[in-house]
């Protein structure tokens, strides 16, 4: 490669808290403008801030989570700027003191992406640009965020949108925010620069705002990094700026909007008090920390011998996750139980949002009393499969639907039987099972379900078939 | 002597008087007054009246507090809802805050009165007055003088008799300074004693509001109804004063620690160290023990404030942009054409003048030299002030190292004007009380005022020394004829 | 001088003000004595190489900060009392004559 990648990606996250960082209205989503707000986040003359308690629980739950070290004395600093947007012209943040630092996100191939800091601050309000007016909506302002800021560890396109994925993934599985990008509760700004292999020093670098996907931040990272190789390799040299990213032309240009240059005169907010956590509260933070998905993803593979792509997909979602190790801790086998999740309970919700909201009707118990049936082999996967859905739809446990006289098996010789009538009834097929078209067992198979109402045994009917029709 | 809280408040019992007379009195006194005073700039009479219909009510009722039906006056930066509130200030024209103050929310309860609000300099910044849009205020006690400032419109309707009380702010000075100029009682409380929530922001670790009154009682009543923590004001603190100031007053100071630091008396008006030295001798001859003591870091006490309250000022302002309330210019091609125009149109040249030095103190390159070395010395300030409490129950100074200016005084720099403030600033810098009493006056017949600063939360010990030279000292200044006639 | 027409400008465009050239001549005088008074506290004790945090002496605890409970929100009506809103949005005109 020319030139290698040198990217740290600034990441802002809306922190789920039902009220504002410095007010007590709320952080509900929607509403008509204006209606969430109050002195204190319209920046009212005489108005002063208060901070909100789960502000900082939630970013230090964060900061544990990545890793960080938490900074058990904090402050908050005014970073001062003018903006319609930003109704006392300074945004309370915080500087030189940010609440956690110095941690790291471990990516799948084991390289560890650099957490420089993470610090809480509020959001601005939002405007609308209409003929020939601009107009604003301070519901936003005030609304609690964190950002947090990695190393320029990230040397590929690839391993930012897996940094961003991560990220997201921890977030939302310990609860504090929602992260999703679209809907703007979590911004990646890019910054990227190039250098030559071996060269000790940093590029000049640009920074990418406006990105609104995973995919995009992909696609901006590798943007951004031809337009610096072209310049590069033209002799030139690249300015510092801010870009923008655009979707439909997947290209990166100058941005002209905010001034960059700004001196934000950042001092300490002599409104809100310094504060202090004391440790033995961090320890009461990180207790209530739930296991985090990789590090359930290496158990389900490694202790529970899942493949790597199921426990993805139930350890994915934190509820998923809690509803499969529930059914486990009833009696349910690994691989029943997860493949009935991935395959039947997933094939009812098509969206992230159902499943990390995982509303189902059935509880791990009953889930497990189902699995335990296929576990035991008292009735087989497509019965299994048919009776979840029927449970799914309908709430009720597996009783309603599989009565004991169900689970009597076919005996031996009752198999026998079927199998060698299933051969009578389709002399075609068993000729072309005999000149190698395997697959036209099949149809025997199919002879043999029907009869049985899909309780027979597959394994050992096609035992029998085979046995039957070599001879 | 002048009728105080405590005598109007029994003659309201006695139905002697009922809050609609008392206050239709004020009312006639201010159309008579004000006129040439320009002590209020607006006006609330209606409200008022309403006021005290409801105060007569409750007084009826019995068991109302004391302050109940007194007509007062509010600074014009402290929020009242429905009411202007417009720091005297061009840029805040019109505006009309929608939230109480918590200071206001807590007077109204017990029925206060309303009259109106008083002149003062524009968003608190200055020493006379004089920066006010709507022009200076005159001092009642000689109109070709100003009356101080920046609460100097409070200091003058209490002086002439147009409101029982008034509540002040204080960031350097501008309730104790007016206070003495005018020759009225003036309390600046302890940093966090009184809830900010509402006061409109100047320098915000430095602001207090506080009561200007005609007696050193009548300040421990007003401080004991508004003191207290609020939940909306972090920076308040939940301090135990007890059960009322006003109940402690009377106290004989035998022993009482007295420190007089030369630091405060450095370069001020012969006539005021005279002044001042006659009052220290007649505490001393009741009992107090005089300690002479150093504060040597008063001498940087004036750039330090005024580094520390015009970074804060700048940041305070930046919100004034025509956008959510107040004046916005009528012509522009650019929403930032808008906010320069605005701000450039709105402004006085005082503000804008600390605003823009706020500005570079804080800036990228100047933020160590100025603010941060600033916050550093603000910070021996206080240890000096912890280490002189140790050895003094209070302090005694001058208020001012002048008494009032003559109005339009144009021979004084801006750089002049800051220095008048030597005596009061380093009680802001460090966060403790300190009262204005009345103690002479001078040949001009300009009154002249005696500061006495005490530890942090010590208001008790403050009020105590300050009610008992008032009563020892008898009449120090002429009696002002004229205001209400009640 | 201790500060130049040039910086003054900077900072008059940091703070959102304009000045005609008649009161920047006037101002750059006055801010200049400003400087210089407020220079005076170089002449002062050494200051440490601490981190200034904060102005206040009190820190508050974590169980100190206020709890995550909603309070009502002021209407609309009272939050654009001090404006001309539209459809409940403050409006600004973007250009205006």
């Amino acid at each position: 490669m020319k030139y290698e990648i040198v990217c740290g990606i600034e990441t802002h996250i809306e922190l789920a808290t039902r009220t504002k960082i410095f007010c007590g209205c709320t952080t509900e989503f929607g509403g008509e403008p204006n209606t969430h707000c109050c002195p204190v986040c319209t920046g009212q003359p005489g108005s002063l801030p208060i901070l909100n308690q789960k502000v900082v629980e939630y970013a230090i739950k964060a900061g544990l989570a990545l890793n960080c070290k938490i900074n058990t004395k904090s402050h908050m600093d005014r970073k001062n700027y003018v903006y319609p947007d930003l109704p006392k012209a300074y945004q309370i943040s915080q500087y030189d003191e940010p609440l956690c630092e110095k941690g790291y996100i471990e990516l799948d191939s084991g390289k560890r992406i650099g957490i420089t800091r993470i610090h809480i601050e509020e959001d601005a309000g939002k405007l609308v640009h209409e003929k020939g007016f601009t107009f604003i909506d301070y519901n936003r302002s005030g609304v609690p965020l964190i950002e947090i800021v990695s190393e320029p560890d990230i040397s590929s396109a690839e391993e930012a949108k897996e940094y961003a994925e991560k990220l997201q993934l921890i977030m939302r599985y310990i609860g504090i925010s929602d992260c999703k990008m679209q809907e703007g509760s979590m911004r990646c700004d890019v910054n990227l620069s190039l250098r030559k292999p071996g060269d000790p020093n940093f590029g000049v670098r640009t920074e990418i705002k406006n990105i609104n996907s995973l995919t995009f931040i992909q696609k901006a990272v590798m943007a951004e990094a031809e337009r610096q190789a072209d310049i590069l390799d033209a002799g030139g040299t690249v300015v510092q700026q801010t870009m923008r990213y655009d979707e439909k032309t997947n290209s990166v240009a100058p941005m002209r909007d905010k001034e960059s240059s700004e001196d934000y005169r950042y001092f300490p907010d002599p409104d809100v008090l310094r504060f202090c956590i004391d440790d033995a509260k961090v320890e009461e933070i990180r207790a209530s920390l739930p296991e985090l998905p990789f590090d359930k993803l290496k158990r389900y593979v490694n202790e529970l011998g899942l493949s790597d792509a199921t426990a993805r997909q139930i350890s994915r979602y934190r509820k998923v996750a809690e509803f499969f190790e529930g059914a486990l801790a009833e009696g349910a086998g690994v691989k029943n139980a997860a493949n009935l999740i991935v395959g039947t309970i997933f094939s009812n919700m098509n969206t992230e949002e159902e499943k990390e909201l995982f509303d189902i009707r059935i509880s791990p118990a009953q889930f497990a009393a189902l699995v335990k049936l296929a576990d035991d082999k008292k009735i087989n996967i497509g019965v299994a499969q048919a009776t979840l859905q029927k449970m799914l739809e309908s709430g009720k446990p597996v009783e309603e639907f599989i009565k004991p006289e169900d689970l009597v098996g076919i005996s031996d010789g009752e198999l026998e039987r079927l199998c060698r009538e299933a051969i009578e009834a389709n002399p075609r097929a068993v000729a072309d099972v005999r000149s190698g078209k395997d697959k036209a067992i099949n149809v025997m198979f199919g002879y043999i379900m029907r009869k049985t109402g899909g309780k027979a045994d597959i394994r050992k009917a096609e035992a029998l078939l085979r046995k039957l029709i070599g001879q | 002597m002048r009728a105080g809280i405590s005598e109007l408040a029994g003659r309201l019992r006695n139905r002697e008087i009922s809050s609609v007379e008392l206050t239709r009195a004020y009312i006639d006194a201010i159309e008579k007054l004000n006129p040439t005073l320009n002590a209020y700039v607006h006006l609330t009479f209606d409200t008022a009246l309403e006021a005290a219909e409801q105060a007569d009510r409750m007084l009826a009722e019995g068991d109302a507090p004391v302050l109940c039906g007194i007509p007062m006056a509010l600074k014009d930066n402290i929020c009242t809802d429905g009411l202007p509130t417009t720091c005297c200030s061009k840029i805040l024209t019109g505006f009309k805050p929608y939230y109480d103050a918590t200071v206001w929310e807590k007077l109204k309860r017990q029925g206060a009165v309303l009259l109106g609000k008083t002149n003062m300099d524009e968003f608190a910044m200055g020493s006379t007055s004089e920066t006010s849009f709507y022009g200076a205020p005159l001092n009642p006690r000689n109109p070709e003088y100003v009356t101080g400032g920046s609460s100097g419109g409070s200091a003058a309707a209490v002086c002439a008799n147009l409101a029982v009380y008034s509540l002040g702010s204080d960031t350097g000075g501008s309730i104790r300074q007016p206070a003495s100029f005018c020759g009225v009682v003036g309390l600046k409380p302890t940093y966090g004693a009184v809830s900010r929530y509402g006061l409109i922001a100047y320098g915000s670790s430095l602001d207090q509001i506080g009561p200007l009154t005609s007696s050193v009682r009548d300040a421990a009543i007003v401080f004991d109804a508004i003191k207290g923590v609020d939940k909306r004001d972090q920076t308040s603190v939940d301090f135990d004063y007890g059960p009322s100031l006003v109940e402690s007053l009377d106290r004989d100071i035998a022993g009482m620690r007295i420190g007089v630091a030369e630091e405060f008396f450095d370069g001020i008006n012969p006539e005021i160290e005279a002044s001042i030295g006659k009052a220290i001798a007649l505490l001393e001859k009741n009992g107090a023990r005089i300690e002479n003591i150093r504060i040597p870091a008063l001498k940087i006490a004036l750039p330090v404030y005024y580094i520390i309250a015009c970074a804060e000022a700048s940041s305070n302002l930046g919100r004034y942009d025509g956008i959510r309330y107040g004046y916005r210019t009528p012509s522009y091609t650019s929403i930032d054409e808008m906010i320069v125009k605005t701000r450039s149109e709105g402004f006085g040249d005082e503000v804008k003048r600390r605003i823009m030095l706020g500005t570079y103190v804080l800036s990228s390159g100047y933020y160590d030299a100025y603010y941060k070395k600033a916050c550093l010395i603000r910070e021996e300030i206080i240890r000096e002030f912890d280490a002189v409490f140790e050895k003094c129950d209070v302090l005694v100074a001058p208020t001012a190292p002048n008494t009032a200016f003559p109005l339009n005084y144009k021979g004084a720099s801006p750089v002049e004007i800051y220095l008048s403030d030597i005596c009061t600033v380093p009680v802001n810098i460090a966060g403790v009380p300190a009262i204005s009493v009345p103690c002479g006056e001078d040949s001009r017949g300009l009154p002249i005022g005696m500061q006495i600063i005490g530890r942090k939360f010590d208001e008790a010990t403050v009020l105590q020394a300050a009610h008992f030279y008032e009563q020892a000292a008898g009449k120090v200044i002429g009696d002002y004829k004229g205001g209400a006639a009640i | 001088m201790a500060i130049s027409k040039t910086e003054i400008e900077k900072l008059a465009r940091l703070a959102r003000l304009s000045f005609s050239d008649e009161e920047l001549e006037r101002f750059t005088a006055e801010f200049d004595e400003i400087i210089e008074f407020a220079n005076t506290i170089n002449q002062s004790i050494e200051g440490g190489t601490e981190q200034i945090r904060s102005v206040g002496a009190r820190m508050v605890s974590f169980d100190e900060l206020r709890p995550d409970e909603v309070a009502p929100s002021l209407p609309n009506e009272k939050i654009l009392s001090n404006v001309e809103g539209y459809n409940g949005f403050f409006s600004l005109e973007r250009s205006r004559k």
